[in-house]
């Protein structure tokens, strides 16, 4: 074709300048020997080159400046005045935005039930450009200085910020040091290190909690008593894990009473004292004991109905 | 003497050992299910025949509870156990993912105990290198090997869970 455009840097930092040359080969036939090469950028008005000159073998070619690029996506077009008209030799595209910022608040957590250690991150301001990102990761040791073997890269899935490195990669019971890197045309970023053994940051479900029906003959006919009992949710069962209960009975505005250190699991529990209303709801949760880890969501209300 | 060990690591290990003791029983429950293998017992002599061994914890016994023996046992146990795990690999499809994370369990558990050895500076300079693994030549083998190994492998665990109360 007659024309090429040239840019250089494809890329910029929103706001910054673009450099770009066409130049038109001497073969061009249809072409006047010296056709004055114009400019378009997007559809703002046609401009000239601030240029134009011959180069040794003939070819012409013009230079132009664009002083500050706002667009973050534009055309750049090269044309040359054709009869009363105008005709386009060649088109570039315009890329402006930022380099990515560190991505923030990095935090993880394993999941029993996939047995993979999901990671999520804030990705930082919009960078206008394709910025890839990507959780990389190395084994380490009690206090995280120690540099072991570097885990494979997890990529996110597309406009997710958040990756699940999976089981195979993972050394249970022992520190990792993961992190997020991001990069894009206009550079790279990482995010601050976190130092964590996926063990001690389990996402605990709540245990299960069910009402006892007590038969008549056992019931002591003491009035505001129930019987409940729960399990641990069972993929977590190997961990030993304290839990609390608490209980408000249905009435607007009621408090809740908390009940503490309880075990994981328990085959009969009473509760007494419930005078208040007809209905109480009861709920609990759970969190690994003597070793580090996070309380389990509340378990869904339970309604039960105390003894009159 | 030997040094106390840290309460963390003994915390992180008997919760390893119910972790691998849990998915063991899965697996065990699996093969008893899938392929009527239900009793291990009557899998002794095909255990001889292949070869499928006892990894020794007498360093762990009550009696003679030696804790930088025990350890070091401990640790050329699972590694004898991940070994004979992997050696089982493609005994059903349907098995396939328990058996690879019980394997990748035992083997994190190996090192939990490695790591602890060298902080006590106990650690022999290289790891033990692997000892030969049975050739399996059917699928009843690889199977019945399996419910051999693994209910081998949970009594292993329990005297460990045993050894491990003792020592904190």
């Amino acid at each position: 074709s007659c024309g090429h455009i040239k840019i250089s840097p494809p890329v910029v930092r929103l706001g910054d300048p673009v450099l770009a040359s066409c130049t038109i080969s001497p073969n061009c036939s249809k072409l006047d020997q010296q056709p004055k090469i114009l400019w378009r950028l997007q559809d703002e008005p046609i401009q000239p080159g601030d240029r134009q000159h011959h180069l040794p073998d003939g070819t012409q070619e013009s230079l132009i400046t664009l002083p500050h690029l706002n667009y973050t996506q534009a055309f750049l077009f090269c044309l040359v005045p054709w009869d009363d008209s105008f005709q386009l030799l060649d088109q570039a595209e315009l890329l402006a935005g930022y380099p990515p910022a560190s991505p923030s608040n990095l935090s993880c957590l394993m999941h029993l039930t996939t047995n993979s250690l999901v990671c999520q991150w804030e990705p930082g301001p919009e960078t206008h450009l394709p910025t890839s990102f990507v959780l990389k990761g190395f084994r380490s040791r009690a206090d995280c200085q120690y540099q072991g073997d570097t885990i494979p890269d997890c990529v996110p899935k597309k406009r997710q910020n958040n990756c699940s490195i999976p089981r195979k990669n993972l050394l249970l019971y022992q520190n990792m040091v993961v992190w997020v890197q991001a990069k894009n045309m206009l550079g790279s970023s990482v995010s601050p290190k976190l130092c964590l053994d996926p063990m001690d940051v389990v996402k605990l479900e709540p245990p299960m909690l069910q009402a006892l029906d007590i038969g008549p003959d056992v019931v002591s006919h003491q009035p505001g008593c129930l019987w409940l009992s729960w399990k641990p949710w069972k993929p977590s069962e190997f961990m030993e894990q304290e839990c609390e209960l608490r209980y408000q009975p249905q009435l607007k505005g009621a408090n809740w009473t908390l009940v503490s250190h309880l075990p994981s699991s328990k085959d009969q529990f009473e509760l007494c004292g419930l005078h208040q209303a007809p209905v109480y709801t009861l709920q609990m949760r759970c969190i690994r004991s003597s070793l580090p880890g996070f309380w389990s969501p509340w378990s869904p209300g339970l309604q039960l109905r105390p003894t009159m | 003497p030997s040094l106390p060990l840290p309460r963390s690591f003994l915390l992180k290990s008997l919760e390893q050992v119910r972790k691998i003791q849990a998915s063991g029983s899965v697996l065990l429950e699996q093969l008893c299910a899938t392929y009527k293998l239900c009793h291990p017992e009557e899998l002794v002599l095909l255990g001889h025949s292949l070869g499928i061994p006892k990894a020794p914890l007498s360093g762990c016994s009550s009696q003679a509870l030696q804790q930088t023996q025990c350890l070091s046992q401990l640790h050329s146990g699972l590694c004898l156990y991940q070994g004979l795990l992997q050696a089982l690999a493609g005994i059903s499809p349907a098995l396939a993912p328990t058996l690879d994370l019980l394997q990748l369990d035992v083997a994190n558990f190996a090192t939990t105990i490695w790591q602890q050895m060298e902080n006590l500076g106990v650690a022999p300079p290289v790891q033990p290198t692997q000892s030969a693994m049975p050739a399996f030549t059917s699928a009843f083998q690889r199977r019945a090997g399996g419910v051999l190994a693994i209910s081998y492998l949970q009594s292993f665990l329990e005297t460990a869970r045993l050894a491990l109360h003792h020592l904190a």
